[in-house]
């Protein structure tokens, strides 16, 4: 038990600005902890290559498709089973996107929008040529093939 | 013992310190869950359908010969062939006719070739359909490091496969 000898007035720390800050630190990693990876499959192990640079893709339209050493398609983490009919219905979405955006784009002409192509590094090429060659149907030509330019770092 | 502060009735306090150490429960929870995105580099590419190979390394540019109605004949084509070993490996590259077997030899022969001021419609590259996607971007990669007479960097390519033990 601790008794003051002094009659001065006890210290009590306010509370309110630590909790404030800690607040503050919650909202951000409840912020940023999903919205990027949602998106990738972090499974994949992606090669390496030194010229593969970040580009800053904000306000493009981009069809993100990660293909694993098994050739199965991925987005947003879901199987999907019909890869002709997924990239059917993102082909006919960028369609609309585009007529959108004011261009003058009939059905069958070539898309503005970017396929970006997470594939795993182990993936034979006749699987990942199936994708391609499926997009390619659909009126997709510019593809973004994703790489590492250094080894991640182990966790 | 600690003395009261002297409270009027009806006061009433608010004892932070419980909603702290759950507050710090919850932000070790998101520090220990947290992961953050690697940051990934991309090669960009424009990859049209390959168009039939008709006439390759002639010396006719498609578009000059103004009776020429087929749009196929004419198409300068460079093709690039990589064959793989059953594991999936890179076992032999091709310029052409020309074979190598590593991928600076790809890239000193490419640098070769477009040094020479020799213009392509169209860059093509056959692929083993065993042949893994690491060694897949080795090849992109040198290839998009190569620069076509007119200054740009070559970003145009089509792929073909090949069936499996080609070459």
């Amino acid at each position: 038990m601790s008794s003051s000898m002094s009659h001065g007035s006890s210290a009590e720390p306010n509370l309110t600005p630590i909790l404030d800050m800690v607040f503050q630190l919650i909202t951000f990693f409840m912020l940023v902890i999903n919205f990027k990876t949602a998106s990738m499959d972090l499974d994949l192990k992606l090669p390496v290559i030194g010229s593969a640079q970040p580009v800053e893709t904000q306000g493009e339209d981009l069809l993100v498709l990660n293909i694993n050493s098994q050739g199965q398609l991925r987005v947003y983490g879901q199987l999907i089973p019909d890869m002709g009919a997924y990239i059917a219905n993102e082909s006919a979405a960028s369609l609309i996107v585009a007529r959108s955006n004011g261009a003058q784009i009939k059905a069958g002409d070539e898309l503005p929008s970017t396929v970006v192509i997470r594939a795993d590094k182990s993936t034979p090429f006749t699987m990942l040529n199936r994708v391609i060659t499926k997009c390619q149907e659909h009126g997709f030509r510019k593809f973004a093939l994703k790489a590492m330019n250094k080894e991640a770092e182990a966790l | 013992m600690r003395k009261r502060k002297h409270r009027n009735q009806g006061d009433v306090e608010l004892n932070l310190a419980a909603m702290l150490d759950m507050a710090f429960q919850l932000l070790t929870f998101f520090i220990l869950t947290f992961k953050p995105a690697p940051v990934e580099g991309q090669v960009m590419l424009r990859m049209p359908p390959p168009q039939p190979v008709t006439n390759v390394n002639a010396g006719q540019n498609a578009g000059t010969n103004e009776s020429n109605t087929d749009p196929a004949k004419g198409l300068n084509t460079l093709v690039i062939t990589a064959i793989s070993n059953p594991a999936g490996g890179l076992r032999q590259i091709a310029v052409g006719e020309t074979t190598m077997g590593s991928v600076p030899a790809l890239d000193r022969k490419l640098t070769e070739v477009f040094k020479s001021g020799a213009g392509f419609d169209q860059v093509i590259v056959q692929v083993d359909s065993r042949l893994h996607y690491d060694d897949l971007m080795q090849i992109i990669d040198v290839c998009t490091r190569q620069k076509l007479p007119s200054g740009e960097k070559l970003s145009k390519l089509s792929f073909v496969e090949l069936p499996a033990g080609a070459g």
